[in-house]
This record gives C-alpha cells, sequence and structure tokens, in this order.
C-alpha cells in the first residue's frame, strides 16, 4: 500500500503543489479562511484529495491542451478557401483510438477515485482508535449567529453550558461538532480546520475537526440562509488543555458582578471614541488582525478601567429595556433563550456574529443602531413573535415604524459598560 | 421577412361554399407581415426569432443583474446595494440567464434549425409550437413582475432551498409574494419546457426527410432530442417539488415545513433530480452546435460521429444519476456520497470523450478561423477548465471545502458562459447569413470575441482562488482582512470587460441586421441540409422541394454528387405536385389566448387571490375551446419549374 501509485502520486503532488502554489499566489491563497493553509488533520486529507485532483487533471489538461494548440496551428487552411479548393481526407474517426482515450480517461479517474474514497471515511467520524479522547460539542445555527452548546460542560441548575458565535475546543484533541438547527438550513465550515456540513432541521448532522496547535480560526456560515447570510460568521479558538480547561471552569461560572465602590462614580461617560464609522470601514483593527489570539486573550480579564457605578446603571438599562427577554445572562437578569447567552460576553472577541471586533465603540453603534450595523437581524426586526427594536404588524409582516426599543447614546455607554464587565 | 411571392387567400371561403360558414373568431388569421403575424404566427422559423429575441432581452436583463453584484464586490463592506437588493439580485441572475436566456436561446435554435436540418417544412404541431413560446413568456412576466411589486423579486437563491421559501422565513420582514411568484413562473416556464421538447421529440422521429436515418441525423438534431428526452423526464421533479411547495404556502399542507415535521432534504432530492439534468439541459445543446461549427470549418466530418452522439446519450443518461453530488455536504453518509462521487467521476468520461473527438476533428483538416468558428475554438478551452474543476467537485472530501464557495461560482461560470454561451454565440454567427441572408463583419466579431475571452477569464478565473481562499458564495458583503480584496477587484474590472464585448457583439449584431453586408446561399461551404435552402432568409415552406438524404452530411453529399442530386430533385418535384402542391399549416390565435389565460391565473394564484386565478382558468379553458374548433386550417402551395410559389387556389382542409 505504501508505495501504490496513488500513494506516490499524492506525496509527489502535495510536495509539489505547497512548494509552487504558494509562490505563485501567495497574495491570493493565504487568507484566515485559506483552505491551503490548514491547520488540522480533516482539512489536510480534504487538501490532499484535492492536490490529487489538481495534478491529474492539470497532466490531461496539458496533453488534451497541447494537442488542440497543434492542430489549432498545424491544421490552419494555407491561403484562402473557396469551394474549388481540395478537400481534405473525409475521414469519419478511427475506433482505436476512441477506445485508447476513453480506456486512459478512465484510468485517470482511479488516480482520484481511490484517494477520495479513503477520504470520505477519513473525514466522516472520528477514527475509532481517537473516539475515547475525542471532546463533544454542538453547535446551532440560527438566523443570523451560532450557538454553541457544551454537553460535557453541565452547570448545575442551568443545564449546559452555552456561549454563542465563539466556539473554544481543546487542540490536539479531534472534537465531534453535533450540527442542529433552529430555523433554516446553515452550513458549518472553518476552511483551516475542516470543510463544511449542513445544519439540516429534522436531521442530526455531525462532523469532525481537530485543530493541531492552540489557535484562532475563522469560520463562516456556508448556506445560503436569508437576508444577513453575508454576515453570519463566527470564530474557533483552540486552547491548549490546561488554559481549556481553565476557560471551561470561568465560563461556568454565573456572570461577575462588579462591587460598586463607595466614593463617587470616576467618569459620567466611558472614554472612547466614538466617530462615525467611514463607509466601507473594516470591521477589525489593524492591530487585532496582527494577532487576533492575543486580543482574544486580553479579554479574558477584567478591564483595570471598568466603572462600576456605571456598570449598575448599564444592567438596570439591560433590563429596562427589555434586552433580557431575549438575552440570558445566567445569574443576573437575562432569562431568553432566543438570542445569543451573554453570561459572558465581554470575554469575547466578536460581536454581531463575527462582524465586528468587540471593542466598546463597535458595541456602542451595535447597541444604539442595529439595523445599520447588520441590515434585516432579528435584534432589530423581533423574532418568534416578540418586539425586537421595531414593532411588526403580524398580519402584513410589515415593519409599522413604531419604535419598540430605543437606546440613546448615553443610555449605550452605560450598557457598553455592562457587557464588557461580563468576562 | 419572407420572399415568397403567393398570396394567401381567405381562409373563410371553401367553408362557406359548403353553406356553414364559419363564425369569425373560428377563422384563422393569414397576415404574413405585420404584429398580428407574429402574435398568430406557427412558422418554426419565426417562432424560433421570437424565442431569440425574448431570451437576448433576458440575457441583457441577466447580464445587468451581474453587473450590479460585481459592483457591490468591488471592495470589501460596500454600501452600493443592500443586503436584501443583492439577494434578489442573484437569485434573479441565476434564474434569468438559466430559465430566460440560456434555455430559450437554446430553444430558438432548436425550432429554426432543427426542421431544416432534417429536411421538414415545420414541426409536428405547429400550434403547439407558438403556444410553447407564448406559456414561455407568460412564465417570464411572473417571474420578474416583483421588480415592480412592494415586496421585491424572489430572494429564496435559484434553487429556493426549504424551508428558507416557507412562509414562516421567505421575505420575512415584508408582505410576501416574491416566493409565490417565483413558484409560480418556474411552473408556468416547465410546461412551456414539456410542451415544446414533446414537439421537438415528435419532429424529429417522425418528420425526417427520406433517407434520413437516426445515424445519419446532424449531431445538433441529436442533441436536440437528447435534451428533449431530458427535459420531459426531469421537469416533472421540479414540477412535483414546485406544487407541493405551493401547497405548503396557499393551503398550509406540511411538505416541508419543519415545525409540522416536513423535510427540507426532500426539497433538496426533488429539485437536484431536476437540477442536474439541467446542467445538460443547458450544455448539450451548446455541444451540438459546436459539432456542427468545428466541421464545417476544418472541411472535415465530425470524428467518430457514432461516439459523439452515444457519449451524448451516456452523459444524458448518467445525469439522472449524480444529482446528489450537489448535496455532499447534506450529511449524507459515507456510502451515498461515495456512491455519488464515483457516479460524478464517471460522467466525465463521456464528457472527455466529446473533447477528444472535437479535436479529432479539427486534426488533418483545413481549419479557417472565421469569427463563429473562434467562439467555438474558445468554448472547447474554457469547457475544458470548467470540465476539470468539475473533476475537482466530484471528489467529494475536496467538495467539502470547495461547496458553497466561489470555487463553484467559477466552476459552473467556466461551464455556463465558456461552455454554453460561447457556444450559442458562435451559433449566432454561424446561422445569421442563413436567417438574415447577412454576414457580420469579421474584424468586429473577431474583436467581440477576444474581449469576451479576456474579459470572461478576468473575471472568473480569480474566482477559483477567492473560493479556495475561502470566500463562501451568495455574501453580500465580506471583511477587507481576509486576503479577497484584489481578487475581487481584479473579478469586477474583468466583469466590464466583459459587459464592453457583450455590448460589441450585440452591437455590432443590430448594425448587421440592418446594414451588414448581403451574403445569400451557402456561405461557409456547410455540410448540413439547412444550408441548402433555396433562399436565404429560407422561404415559409422551407424547401421547394423535399430532400432525400443520401449520406451522413446530407447537404456536403449533394454538392459533391449535383448531377445525379439535380435529376432526383426534379422527379420528386413531379411527384409532390402530383400529392396536391406543399401543404402548409395555418396561423392561429389561440395559443396567445391560451397562454394570456396562465399569465393572468398565475399572476393572481401567486398573490393568492384563488377567484382571479379561476378567471384566468377560464381564458385558458376559452382558448382551448376555440383552439379545437377553430377547424383544422391548412393550404397547399405549389412551385413552378423557375422556382416561383403560387399558392391560395382551391383552399382545402384535411
Amino acid at each position: 500500500m505504501r508505495f501504490s501509485p496513488a500513494f506516490v502520486l499524492r506525496r509527489a503532488a502535495s510536495t509539489c503543489a505547497l512548494l509552487s502554489l504558494p509562490l505563485l499566489l501567495g497574495g491570493w491563497l493565504s487568507g484566515p479562511q485559506s483552505t491551503f493553509d490548514v491547520k488540522g488533520p480533516v482539512a489536510r486529507e480534504q487538501l490532499n484529495v484535492f492536490y490529487v485532483t489538481v495534478w491529474v487533471t492539470m497532466i490531461i489538461f496539458v496533453i488534451v491542451a497541447g494537442v488542440l494548440a497543434y492542430a489549432t496551428i498545424k491544421f490552419r487552411a494555407r491561403g484562402p478557401i473557396d469551394k474549388n479548393t481540395p478537400v481534405p481526407d473525409q475521414g469519419h474517426g478511427n475506433p482505436f483510438v476512441e477506445l485508447g482515450l476513453i480506456g486512459a480517461s478512465i484510468a485517470a479517474l482511479v488516480f482520484i477515485a481511490v484517494p477520495t474514497l479513503k477520504a470520505i471515511w477519513y473525514t466522516y467520524d472520528v477514527p475509532e482508535e481517537q473516539r475515547a479522547s475525542a471532546y463533544e460539542v454542538t453547535a446551532r445555527g440560527l438566523q443570523w449567529w451560532f450557538q454553541f452548546e457544551y454537553p460535557a460542560e453541565q452547570i448545575e441548575n442551568s443545564g449546559q453550558l452555552v456561549t454563542g458565535n465563539e466556539l473554544v475546543i481543546p487542540a490536539g484533541r479531534p472534537v465531534r461538532i453535533n450540527l442542529r438547527t433552529s430555523d433554516v438550513i446553515h452550513s458549518f465550515w472553518v476552511p483551516k480546520l475542516g470543510g463544511k456540513v449542513d445544519m439540516m432541521p429534522n436531521r442530526g448532522n455531525h462532523l469532525w475537526l481537530q485543530a493541531d496547535e492552540p489557535g484562532y480560526f475563522w469560520g463562516q456560515c456556508a448556506e445560503y440562509c436569508g437576508e444577513s447570510h453575508a454576515v453570519m460568521r463566527f470564530r474557533v479558538i483552540a486552547l491548549g488543555a490546561e488554559d481549556f480547561a481553565a476557560w471551561v471552569e470561568n465560563q461556568k461560572k454565573p456572570a461577575r458582578t462588579v462591587v460598586p465602590a463607595t466614593d463617587a462614580p470616576k467618569a459620567a461617560f466611558a472614554s472612547y471614541d466614538m466617530t462615525p464609522k467611514k463607509r466601507n470601514a473594516p470591521g477589525y483593527t489593524p492591530e487585532f488582525d496582527a494577532d487576533p489570539m492575543a486580543a482574544w486573550t486580553a479579554l479574558q480579564f477584567p478591564d483595570k478601567d471598568e466603572d462600576a457605578s456605571l456598570v449598575e446603571k448599564g444592567r438596570a438599562l439591560f433590563k429596562e429595556k427589555n434586552c433580557i427577554t431575549c438575552h440570558s445572562i445566567r445569574g443576573h437578569e437575562g432569562i431568553g433563550v432566543n438570542a445569543p447567552d451573554l453570561t459572558h460576553f465581554g470575554s469575547r472577541s466578536t460581536i454581531a456574529a463575527g462582524l465586528l471586533e468587540n471593542s466598546k465603540s463597535n458595541l456602542h453603534r451595535w447597541i444604539v443602531d442595529p439595523n445599520g450595523v447588520k441590515p434585516g437581524n432579528k435584534m432589530y426586526m423581533g423574532v418568534n413573535g416578540m418586539a425586537g427594536y421595531m414593532e411588526m404588524d403580524p398580519a402584513t409582516k410589515t415593519m409599522t415604524g413604531k419604535a419598540h426599543i430605543a437606546v440613546n447614546d448615553t443610555e449605550a455607554r452605560a450598557m457598553v459598560e455592562y457587557l464588557h464587565s461580563l468576562k | 421577412m419572407a420572399t415568397a411571392t403567393y398570396t394567401p387567400a381567405a381562409y373563410t371561403a371553401p367553408d362557406a361554399a359548403k353553406g356553414a360558414a364559419r363564425p369569425w373568431f373560428f377563422t384563422r388569421p393569414a397576415a404574413k407581415t405585420g404584429l398580428v403575424s407574429w402574435l398568430t404566427t406557427v412558422d418554426h422559423k419565426k417562432i424560433g426569432l421570437l424565442y431569440a429575441v425574448t431570451a437576448l432581452f433576458f440575457f441583457l436583463v441577466g447580464g445587468v443583474e451581474a453587473l450590479l453584484i460585481r459592483i457591490q464586490l468591488a471592495v470589501p463592506n460596500n454600501t452600493f446595494i443592500s443586503h436584501q437588493l443583492y439577494n434578489e439580485l442573484f437569485t434573479m441572475h441565476a434564474t434569468t440567464m438559466i430559465f430566460l436566456a440560456v434555455m430559450p436561446l437554446s430553444a430558438a435554435f432548436f425550432n429554426y434549425m432543427m426542421p431544416l436540418q432534417i429536411g421538414a417544412r415545420d414541426v409536428a404541431f405547429p400550434r403547439l409550437n407558438g403556444f410553447a413560446f407564448w406559456v414561455f413568456m407568460a412564465g417570464a412576466i411572473v417571474l420578474n413582475v416583483g421588480w415592480f411589486t412592494r415586496a421585491g423579486a424572489p430572494d429564496v437563491g435559484w434553487f429556493g432551498y426549504a424551508p428558507l421559501t416557507s412562509t414562516a422565513y421567505s421575505n420575512q420582514f415584508a408582505g410576501d409574494s416574491s416566493t409565490d411568484l417565483w413558484v409560480m413562473g418556474l411552473q408556468i416556464l416547465g410546461v412551456s419546457s414539456v410542451i415544446g421538447s414533446l414537439n421537438f421529440i415528435v419532429t424529429i422521429i417522425n418528420m425526417r426527410a427520406p433517407g434520413l436515418t437516426m445515424m445519419r441525423l446532424p449531431v445538433f438534431t441529436w442533441m436536440t432530442l437528447f435534451t428533449a428526452f431530458l427535459i420531459i423526464l426531469s421537469f416533472p421533479a421540479i414540477t412535483i417539488a414546485l406544487v407541493e411547495l405551493m401547497m405548503d404556502r396557499s393551503f398550509g399542507t406540511s411538505f416541508f415545513e419543519v415545525a409540522r415535521g416536513g423535510l427540507p432534504i426532500l426539497w433538496q432530492h426533488l429539485f437536484w433530480i431536476f437540477g442536474h439534468p439541467e446542467v445538460y439541459i443547458l450544455i448539450l445543446p451548446a455541444m451540438g452546435i459546436i459539432s456542427e461549427i468545428l466541421p464545417t470549418f476544418s472541411r472535415k466530418p465530425l470524428f467518430g460521429y457514432p461516439i459523439v452522439v452515444f457519449s451524448g446519450a451516456v452523459i444524458g443518461f448518467l445525469g439522472f444519476g449524480v444529482w446528489s453530488h450537489h448535496m455532499f455536504t447534506t450529511g449524507l453518509g459515507t456510502m451515498a456520497t461515495a456512491a455519488f462521487s464515483l457516479a460524478t467521476m464517471a460522467i466525465a468520461v463521456p464528457t472527455g470523450v466529446k473533447i477528444f473527438n472535437w479535436v479529432g476533428t479539427l486534426w488533418g483538416g483545413q481549419i479557417t478561423t472565421r469569427t463563429p468558428m473562434m467562439f467555438a475554438l474558445g468554448f472547447i478551452w474554457m469547457f475544458m477548465m470548467g470540465g476539470f474543476s468539475g473533476v475537482m467537485h466530484s471528489a467529494a472530501p475536496a467538495d467539502a471545502q470547495q461547496q458553497d464557495s466561489y470555487f463553484v461560482v467559477a466552476h459552473f461560470h467556466y461551464v455556463l458562459i465558456g461552455g454554453s454561451i460561447f457556444a450559442l454565440l458562435a451559433g449566432i454567427h454561424y446561422w445569421f447569413p442563413l436567417v438574415f441572408g447577412r454576414i457580420v463583419s469579421e474584424f468586429w466579431g473577431k474583436l467581440s470575441f477576444w474581449v469576451i475571452f479576456v474579459g470572461f477569464n478576468v473575471t472568473f478565473f480569480p474566482m477559483h482562488f477567492l473560493g479556495l481562499n475561502g470566500m463562501p458564495r451568495r455574501t453580500a458583503v465580506y471583511d477587507g482582512n481576509m486576503g479577497w480584496n484584489s481578487a475581487n477587484l481584479t473579478a469586477t474590472i474583468g466583469a466590464f470587460i466583459l459587459a464592453i464585448g457583450i455590448g460589441t457583439y450585440f452591437s455590432v449584431i443590430v448594425y448587421t441586421y440592418f446594414k451588414g453586408k448581403k451574403a445569400t446561399g451557402d456561405v461557409w461551404d456547410a455540410r448540413t441540409l439547412e444550408w441548402s435552402v433555396p433562399t436565404t432568409p429560407p422561404p415559409e415552406h422551407n424547401f421547394h422541394i423535399t430532400p432525400t438524404v443520401h449520406a451522413r452530411d446530407a447537404y456536403w453529399y449533394e454538392k459533391t454528387h449535383a448531377k445525379e442530386i439535380e435529376a432526383e430533385k426534379a422527379k420528386h418535384a413531379q411527384e409532390e405536385e402530383s400529392h396536391g402542391g406543399i401543404h402548409m399549416p395555418s396561423q392561429s390565435w389561440f395559443p396567445l389566448v391560451t397562454a394570456t389565460g396562465m399569465l393572468i391565473g398565475g399572476l393572481f394564484f401567486a398573490h393568492h387571490n384563488f377567484i382571479g386565478a379561476i378567471a384566468g382558468g377560464c381564458v385558458m379553458l376559452l382558448g382551448v375551446i376555440g383552439w379545437a374548433f377553430e377547424g383544422p386550417g391548412g393550404y397547399h402551395l405549389h412551385i413552378a419549374k423557375d422556382g416561383t410559389v403560387t399558392g391560395g387556389e382551391g383552399q382545402d382542409h384535411h
């Protein structure tokens, strides 16, 4: 088996491709969702199959295109042709050539078929011998965000640990992800770790993947799921065993409560820049992009400058503005299940389903003008019959134009402070 | 455009003589020019032109939609158009290009060329042929009318995956008729396609000229036959799915309603068991056109004719066994994934065989690179690339990364533009002198080819990299830190080059129609019967004398055996005259009336106004009754020895 043609070809293919393609078009294949810059065994297996297909088809292409180009040039009519020019041989073909080419095509396909079949079985589920060490989580798609559930992490009186839009997994361990959806079809795709599998209603799908090393990975919904499909994104953060255990331990705790200081508040307003976003502005700062893992890690610890009285005001507003009917904040007032669980919101690096960096100014904008940030989102439009920021006429499904929730700048600053205190 | 000199008589005369005057609305219209002649036509050539003009109009509409999409994606986080509008645009771009541009443009060639290629005077059911066109128009209107309503155009994607199409999720924040219009429009278009296809099948089986055995059929006619069979076998699947969806939306059934236990995966199976043959419905006619052009411009018969025909049949057959490769990521399980993976690889063999045979056709020929040949050669190159990326998709584990990414977008545009569209553009150039008696300028034709070729590749080649770099399709915005910026900008620039090329192409075509160089007769030294018509454009009755076929490239044989053919034709002319002359079908209003009923009914039904829908059904029924009772019509033409045509005397009805 070791020296089977498919094996040799596959090794040769991956070696050559690894050397040539990234050099050739490195800029176009090295993004955070590159399927070439693989970081786990599942994505690697899929990439190897891809290389086999690339090289087999490239070789055929070079041969056929070469003959085609040669024939086009060699058999060009010399000089003008009219009805009196002697005609070429009116041959109708050659059965031996035909059969030979059919045979060669089938042989070429066998080269692709063998590694394909092996990879179909390998990528389908965690290999038998690793199953004992696999970690299991559930990913649930909703219009337009992801919920992640940890059946292995049960919390007293609250059931399993639930987070939103950022899936934290242990590195170096197979992770089996059960795929569920609460509304339409979505698709779970983290290109660097593995290909996508759809979340189908009334059907239990799954996939598995493994991150070789700790890291921060970009993912995105890959099945069209309605208005905001383009901005239904998520992250996967792989942590070493100890870090992962520490993260789980912290996540299982109820929401953090900041004890108000006895003396006067430090500042009436949190101090962050609210200059309006430029058209086409990116969702992330260059500093964040430079080292997203570091940015994520920094968010795990409470902010040194947090203003306890402002946090308290924000917590009250969170209740007053009805946020609690959809959002859960375990240990605080929130009890809703229609929207992402925000118990440890401050420790997440993204908001609005991976759309924006979780900075204070971004969060402020998201709270004040959700529809401007993410058009059509359900926090603004309402969900499951409940009004969002706007009231909707249930009969005609049109907006009445009446605001149900309105947050002004001052209120937003308090709410930002509160949400960011939830580490 | 008819050049014949006969004068059609009033068709009521014979009935009056019999003393049974038909009421005016049962008399058949006889206008040969003007609006009425087009509205009531049963001439396969006029119907072909109606299809062509409509298809080209929608091709431009779909192109504008594509340009808006590319402008939006030119830069990251663009705010040029809203997400909602973007979703409507990509849904309608695909629906328009597939159902309203490529399919009807193929139908235009089927209509115009196939009867000429088999030496027939018309299709088997001329009124039904007109009906198929008017039903197509009704469907096109229903699909597009959403742009002018408050609900907007359909926004569920061209494969409308349940449950996004259910009342709970589609257009959930606006009055929701767009999805109903999409459902109804596609059903009406399906009616049109199936009717047209049955007509073509009957025509090809029954109306071939004497001596034209099946294995002498021109390859384009063979591909027409295969496409027609694919249509009548695959459209029932989507019709079932659409009717079920319509029931869900209009009457509260639960085929796809998740909350009531419906199965969205069922929609995908039904859709793709139509949808994959549909891919071949789009490409087989293109392969047929290429198989006509390459031999003509190589002055050589098609290499391996039986294999090309047989591989067309194999593609059509296997096309029904690979649908789940569109669903590799839906959790089919290992065994089904493996089976569909292998079946998909298998389909590459007959497709590859066709390419080998086209190259074989060039080999040893005398190749003249006139404009149609340029497009045909461009087709082979681009289709090869699309085919190879198709093979990459067939490997299911690799496809897990490619599915729903821009890699797929690149793949199917290579097959559909580089394949279908290139071939259709080649066909327009190739048959333009036959249809209009004018020839497109070589310089402008070739210039438009090169601009289209360059623009196409600049647009779609970078998309392979976008997909491999993780960009999902159907996304209105992307962020600037994903490494997708320069490739997207390149693609947008390419799209505008492509638009300039297409614009040039059509400007030149329109110019040539009015002012182009006149070209009559067999301008390309062609090989098949359509070029043996007595005049270009062909007369309404196509052939003065029904041709007799002696060999595969029938017209080439006629040209190389002129004396023998002349004697034979003189004999056949006498025989035909002794049988009463050339029998021609009469025109009719009722195909249009019946289709109008479907339009009215469809529009009302989509808005859940069932009284209006019944009214539309009544109009349709009236049309059918009129159709049945207007009488068979028909008249005879007589060709004199010098080629002048007389007709109209002694009208008779059989």
